[in-house]
C-alpha cells in the first residue's frame, strides 16, 4: 500500500545512500543494492463466484538473495503499489542480515481486498499467484510468509499447489504454516517477544531496573499483546495501550496507573484488537485520546500499531521520563521525530532491530520445514533470545563506538554484511 | 531475594567468566545448596593462606544458579499448580514438566550456557525449604548429570533444560512429598537448581573424579579409635554418587586416617569395599529417557577403573598367600579400594587438605560441617580438589545417659550397645520384620512392606520404631533391606538386627544415615553375638494394627522411651 505523499521505495533508497556514503561502499556496489536484483510483475486470472473472469495484478521482488534465499511476505491490499513491495523487500533484506540469518530479502504482494472476496476466490488467487511463480520460488530460492491480509490459510493453498507442480512434499517452501502443519512453535509469540528480549538488554545497559519501568504500548495487534505479556513477566508495568476503534475510526489509550492486564483486554477486544470503550471503562480503565499513549510519564515507549505515528509534530510531547523506545511496527517514526528523539537523549531500538523476531522465527520454521523434524518451544524461544540479543548488542556496541545513532548502527551493520556477501560471491 | 543471593551476580551468558565463576538466572532465591557453594566460594576466599597446600588447588567449580523465580513462573505459566495439587503418580507429574515450556526470558540464558559448556555438568536441586530450616535434604529431591558431549548446542540445550524440568518435577514426586511431612512442612517448596561443572577427567567414554568424598567435622558415628569430634570421612571412586546413596565407600577419621572401618577379616574386606563407580556416559549416547535420574549415567566395575589408570592411588591387591592387602596395584590380584596409597603413604595431600578445609569452614561457619568434595588428577597439572557443598552440621548435644544395667533391664525391649545418635524420644508405634518369615531372597518384598506401612503412619503424624536385619537401605539386596529413605520416613528410632541367615556387618557412618540422623533418628546396631538384643515375646504380645506377609505393626499401650547416648554409645528402647 503506497504511503500518503511519500514514495517508500525512494525513502528505501534515500537510507541506504545515507548509510552507503557512511560504508563509504563503491559505485558498483551501491547501484546493485540501491535496487532490487529481480522483479517479477504478471496477471492472475481468477474465475469469481458469479462466473466472470476478474484478473489481478500479483507481484514478486527479489532485493537481495547474496545471504541466502530470498524471505519475505506476500500482502493481499488494494492499493499495493510495485513500489511499495519494492521497498518492503530492501528492508527486508536489511532486516535478516541484521540479525545475522542465512537469507536475502524479497516481498510479494496481490491487489485485491479480501474483504470483498470469497474463501474460494483467495484460495485462486493464491493458487494463481503460485503457477506464475513456481519456477522462481521455492525452499531454496524464495521463501513466501503471510503479511497484510494474508494468513496460515493462505500459506496452506499456496503451498499445496507448488508441491501439485512439482510432485512432492516442500513444507519448506513457505513459511507462518499453522502448527502441525509444517508451522513452527513460538511464531506466534516470536515478535512481541523479541521486543521485550530487546527491550530487556537495552535496560541492562542504561542502568534501569525492569521491575521499576512503566510503559506505554500503541497498538494490541498480536505484536503488542505478547510484547505486553513478556513485558509484565519480567516485571515491568505498562500503563497505557492504545487501538483503533473500527466503529469510531478513532484510535483510544486506556490506561490504568496500576499496570493494564493485557489477558482482561484481550477479553473485551475484537479480533483486530480493537478495545471495547465501555466494559475498559467498567474494569476500571480511563479511556483517553488516541494520542495520549505518546504523552505517558513512563520510561519505555513500544509503538507496535502502525507507520508514522511518531513525528515532527507530536514527538516533542515525549516525556521527559522516557529513556527508551522499542520500535515493535514496522517504521513507526519519521525521521523529523528521529531528531527530536535523538535531541532528547531517548535510546532508540530501530524497528528492523525490535521486530525481527518474527522473520528469526520464520527462518526456523523453514529450517525445521526443511528437516522435517520439528523443535519444542524452549528451544525455538531460546534460540530467538540468543539471535535478538546478540544482534542488539551489536547494534548497541557499534552505536557506542562510532558515536552513531541506532538506527544508523543497525544500517550500517545490515548493509555491510550484504556487501561483503556480494564482494565474497564476485559479483561486485 | 535475600541481601546474600543479590550479591550473586546475574548470569551475563559466559559460563567459565572468570569473573563470575559463581552467577544465577533469574532474581529468586537461591536454595539451600546454592548458599552452600556461596559460602564455600567465600571459605577459599578468605582463607587462601592457611589453606595453601604444595601441589594442590583449591576452587568451587563454576556453576550457575537457576532461581526459584524461574522455578515459580514454570508452574504457574503452565498450570502445574494444578497438575500437582492433585498428588497423582510420579509419571504423570514426570511428563506434565517434561512436557511444559520454561520461562522464555530465561530460555536465552541457558542455551547460552549450553552452547558454552562442552563439559559435564550436574543439575542439582537448591530447595529453599532446606534453607529455611537449616536441614540438608541430601537424597530427597533429584540431580541430574549431562554429558556435554554433544557436537551441537542444540543438544546440549535440550539435555540441560530436561535436567532443570527433571529436577523442578522432583519437588512433587512422592519420596519428596512424604519427606516434607515427615518434617510437618505443608508449606509449598521453592526450588533451584545449581547447574555446576563437573569435576573429573575424561576416560573414554568415561568422566568422573579419581576420588569424592564427604567429610563431617563431628560424627555420632565414629570410626575406630575416633571421637566425634574428630568427624568422619567417607571417600569413593568415581562420582559422590556413590556415597549419597548410601553404597559401599571407605570411612575414616581424619584424625586417625590409617584406621579403616572394622571388619573380622581381609576376605570380608574384600567383599565390603566398593566394586563399582559412577560416572557421567561420555560415550555413545543413551537411549532417550530424559525424566531418569541416570540417563547419562554409566556404572563400571574396578577393572574398569584399572584401564582407565585410576586406581593407581585408590586401591590395595589382595595377596593370596599371605592373606593381606598390599597397598598400590603394582601386582597381580584381586582390587580392594581402601585409598591405602593415599591413607597410609600419603602419596597424595588430601588428608591434610581436607583437615585444612573442615577446620577453615568450621572458623567461619561457627560450627560442625559437612562437606562435599572431588578430587581430580589431571596429568602434569595441580591436583584439582573441587568443593561441591559446604553446609553446617546438625548436632544434638542434649545430655542424654544410657547406664549400663538399664540395657539388661526387664523393661528393655531393644538394647544395644552400638548406638548412633543421641538423643531420647518416646513413641507407640513398632514396625519389625518378623524373624520367622525372614529370608535374605524376600528383601525387596520387604522394603515394599514397609514402605505400604510408613505411609499411614506418616500421614497419621505417629512416629514409630522400625526394626529389620541386615543394612538398612543396602544397594545389594542379599546384605539387607533395600528401602529407600521415603520409604521408612516416618521411623524415629531404626534397629539393624543380625539374624543367622543375615549377619552381615552393620552399615555404619554412610551418608544415608547421615541422613537419617541429621533428622535425629536414632539408630541401633543389635547383634545377636552381642548376647543383649530384642524382646521379641514383648513385640508378639502387642496388639497388631496391620500386618504384611512379612512385617507387622503394633502398637503399645503405653509409650515406649527409646534412648541413645552418643558418647557411650549404648541404646535401649524402654517400656512403661
Amino acid at each position: 500500500m503506497a504511503m500518503k505523499g511519500v514514495n517508500p521505495y525512494e525513502m528505501a533508497q534515500a537510507q541506504f545512500d545515507k548509510v552507503a556514503a557512511l560504508l563509504d561502499l563503491d559505485r558498483a556496489t551501491r547501484e546493485l543494492l540501491r535496487q532490487p536484483l529481480r522483479e517479477y510483475g504478471f496477471s492472475i486470472p481468477v474465475r469469481m463466484d458469479d462466473g466472470r473472469v476478474q484478473v489481478f495484478r500479483g507481484f514478486r521482488v527479489q532485493h537481495n538473495d547474496a545471504r541466502g534465499p530470498s524471505k519475505g511476505g506476500i500482502r493481499f491490499h488494494p492499493q499495493e503499489t510495485l513500489d511499495t513491495v519494492r521497498a518492503l523487500a530492501m528492508w527486508m533484506t536489511w532486516k535478516c542480515a541484521l540479525v545475522d540469518i542465512p537469507l536475502g530479502g524479497g516481498k510479494g504482494g496481490v491487489v485485491c481486498d479480501p474483504h470483498h472476496l470469497s474463501q474460494r476466490e483467495q484460495e485462486q488467487i493464491c493458487r494463481g499467484w503460485v503457477r506464475q511463480m513456481a519456477r522462481n520460488v521455492g525452499p531454496d530460492a524464495d521463501v513466501p510468509a503471510p503479511d497484510v491480509m494474508t494468513s496460515g490459510q493462505h500459506m496452506l493453498w499456496m503451498l499445496d499447489e507448488f508441491e501439485q507442480i512439482h510432485g512432492g512434499h516442500f513444507p519448506g517452501f513457505i513459511t507462518g504454516k499453522p502448527v502441525g502443519l509444517g508451522g513452527s512453535e513460538g511464531r506466534t509469540e516470536a515478535t512481541g517477544y523479541g521486543v521485550v528480549f530487546a527491550i530487556r538488554e537495552a535496560l541492562k545497559q542504561l542502568g534501569l531496573e525492569v521491575r521499576k519501568t512503566r510503559a506505554s504500548v500503541q497498538g494490541f495487534g498480536n505484536v503488542a499483546q505478547y510484547a505486553i505479556r513478556l513485558y509484565r513477566q519480567i516485571g515491568g508495568t505498562v500503563t497505557t495501550v492504545s487501538c483503533w476503534d473500527q466503529e469510531d475510526q478513532v484510535s483510544y489509550s486506556f490506561r490504568k496507573e496500576q499496570g493494564v492486564d493485557p489477558d482482561q483486554l484481550a477479553s473485551i477486544a475484537d479480533r483486530f484488537g480493537g478495545i471495547d470503550k465501555a466494559k475498559a471503562k467498567a474494569l476500571g480503565y480511563e479511556v483517553l485520546p488516541g494520542e495520549a499513549w505518546l504523552e505517558q510519564p513512563v520510561e519505555i515507549l513500544i509503538p507496535a500499531a502502525l507507520e508514522n505515528q511518531v513525528r515532527g509534530d507530536n514527538a516533542p510531547c515525549i516525556k521527559a521520563t522516557v529513556k527508551l523506545i522499542a520500535e515493535g511496527a514496522n517504521g513507526p517514526t519519521t525521521p523529523e521525530a528521529d531528531a527530536v528523539v535523538q535531541d532528547k537523549g531517548i535510546f532508540l531500538i530501530p524497528d528492523f532491530l525490535a521486530n525481527a523476531g518474527g522473520v528469526t522465527c520464520s527462518y526456523f520454521e523453514q529450517v525445521q520445514s526443511n528437516m522435517n523434524y520439528f523443535w519444542e518451544k524452549d528451544e525455538v524461544l531460546a534460540k530467538l533470545d540468543v539471535k535478538m540479543t546478540s544482534a542488539f548488542h551489536a547494534v548497541s556496541e557499534l552505536s557506542r563506538k562510532r558515536r552513531l545513532f541506532t538506527r544508523d548502527a543497525a544500517y550500517v551493520i545490515a548493509i555491510s554484511r550484504v556487501a561483503q556477501a556480494c564482494r565474497d560471491r564476485g559479483w561486485v | 531475594m535475600s541481601t546474600a543471593d543479590q550479591r550473586v551476580p546475574a548470569f551475563a551468558r559466559r559460563f567459565f567468566d572468570p569473573a563470575r565463576r559463581l552467577s544465577r538466572i533469574g532474581s529468586g532465591a537461591l536454595g539451600g545448596k546454592a548458599r552452600g557453594l556461596i559460602t564455600a566460594a567465600r571459605v577459599l576466599e578468605e582463607q587462601r593462606a592457611p589453606l595453601e597446600t604444595a601441589g594442590l588447588a583449591f576452587d568451587v567449580p563454576a556453576l550457575a544458579v537457576v532461581t526459584t523465580e524461574v522455578f515459580e513462573s514454570f508452574l504457574e505459566r503452565n498450570g502445574l499448580r494444578a497438575v500437582v495439587a492433585e498428588e497423582p503418580s510420579d509419571e504423570v507429574i514426570k511428563v506434565a514438566f517434561r512436557e511444559a515450556t520454561l520461562p522464555a526470558e530465561w530460555l536465552g540464558d541457558l542455551r547460552s550456557l549450553a552452547k558454552d559448556a562442552r563439559v559435564p555438568l550436574a543439575c542439582r536441586s537448591s530447595s529453599a525449604l532446606e534453607d529455611a530450616l537449616g536441614r540438608p535434604f541430601a537424597g530427597v529431591y533429584g540431580t541430574k548429570m549431562i554429558p556435554g558431549n554433544q557436537p551441537d548446542a542444540d543438544g546440549r540445550f535440550r539435555a540441560l533444560i530436561d535436567a532443570v524440568k527433571f529436577v523442578f518435577a522432583s519437588t512433587f514426586l512422592q519420596g519428596a512429598r512424604a519427606y516434607r511431612r515427615a518434617l510437618g512442612q505443608s508449606e509449598a517448596e521453592a526450588m533451584a537448581v545449581v547447574v555446576q561443572e563437573v569435576v573429573g577427567r575424561r576416560h573414554d567414554g568415561r568422566f568422573y573424579p579419581d576420588l569424592s568424598g564427604v567429610a563431617r567435622s563431628f560424627s555420632f558415628y565414629p570410626v575406630g579409635p575416633a571421637r566425634p569430634e574428630d568427624g568422619v570421612v567417607d571417600l569413593a571412586l568415581g562420582l559422590g554418587k556413590t556415597i549419597v546413596d548410601g553404597g559401599l565407600c571407605w570411612s575414616f577419621s581424619p584424625a586417625h586416617p590409617r584406621v579403616g572401618p572394622p571388619v573380622g577379616s581381609v576376605r570380608e574386606r574384600l567383599r565390603t569395599t566398593q566394586s563399582e563407580f559412577w560416572a557421567v556416559n561420555v560415550g555413545p549416547p543413551p537411549a532417550y529417557d530424559p525424566m531418569a535420574e541416570t540417563e547419562y549415567l554409566t556404572r563400571a566395575c574396578l577393572a574398569e577403573a584399572e584401564a582407565d589408570g585410576t586406581l593407581r592411588y585408590a586401591a590395595s591387591t589382595y595377596d593370596a598367600d599371605s592373606d593381606r592387602l598390599v597397598p598400590g596395584t603394582g601386582r597381580p590380584g584381586p582390587r580392594v579400594l581402601d585409598f591405602a596409597p593415599v591413607l597410609l603413604w600419603n602419596e597424595l595431600p588430601l588428608v591434610g587438605a581436607v583437615r585444612g578445609l573442615m577446620a577453615a569452614c568450621e572458623k567461619t561457619l561457627g560450627a560442625p560441617v559437612e562437606i562435599e568434595f572431588a578430587f581430580s588428577l589431571p596429568p602434569g597439572e595441580l591436583f584439582r580438589l573441587g568443593v561441591l557443598q559446604v553446609r553446617p552440621l546438625l548436632v544434638s548435644h542434649d545430655a542424654v545417659l544410657v547406664e549400663d544395667a538399664e540395657l539388661s533391664a526387664p523393661q528393655a525391649v531393644v538394647a544395644s550397645v552400638a548406638a548412633l545418635g543421641n538423643g531420647s524420644c518416646e513413641l507407640h508405634d513398632v514396625v519389625y520384620v518378623e524373624p520367622a518369615a525372614f529370608e535374605a531372597r524376600l528383601t525387596p518384598a520387604i522394603a515394599a512392606e514397609i514402605e505400604r506401612l510408613n505411609r499411614p503412619l506418616v500421614e497419621a503424624g505417629r512416629p514409630y520404631l522400625l526394626i529389620g536385619f541386615g543394612r538398612w537401605g543396602s544397594s545389594d539386596p542379599w546384605l539387607g533391606i533395600p528401602v529407600r529413605w521415603d520409604q521408612i520416613a516416618g521411623a524415629r528410632a531404626i534397629v539393624e538386627a543380625t539374624l543367622p541367615q543375615m549377619n552381615t556387618e552393620p552399615s555404619q557412618g554412610s551418608h544415608f544415615f547421615h541422613n537419617l540422623s541429621s533428622f535425629s533418628v536414632l539408630y541401633f546396631t543389635v547383634s545377636q553375638a552381642a548376647g543383649r538384643g530384642i524382646d521379641w515375646g514383648w513385640l508378639e504380645e502387642q496388639q497388631t494394627v496391620a500386618r504384611t506377609d512379612h512385617v507387622r505393626h503394633v502398637r503399645a499401650r503405653a509409650p515406649l522411651r527409646v534412648k541413645a547416648d552418643g558418647r557411650s554409645r549404648r541404646g535401649v528402647v524402654l517400656r512403661a
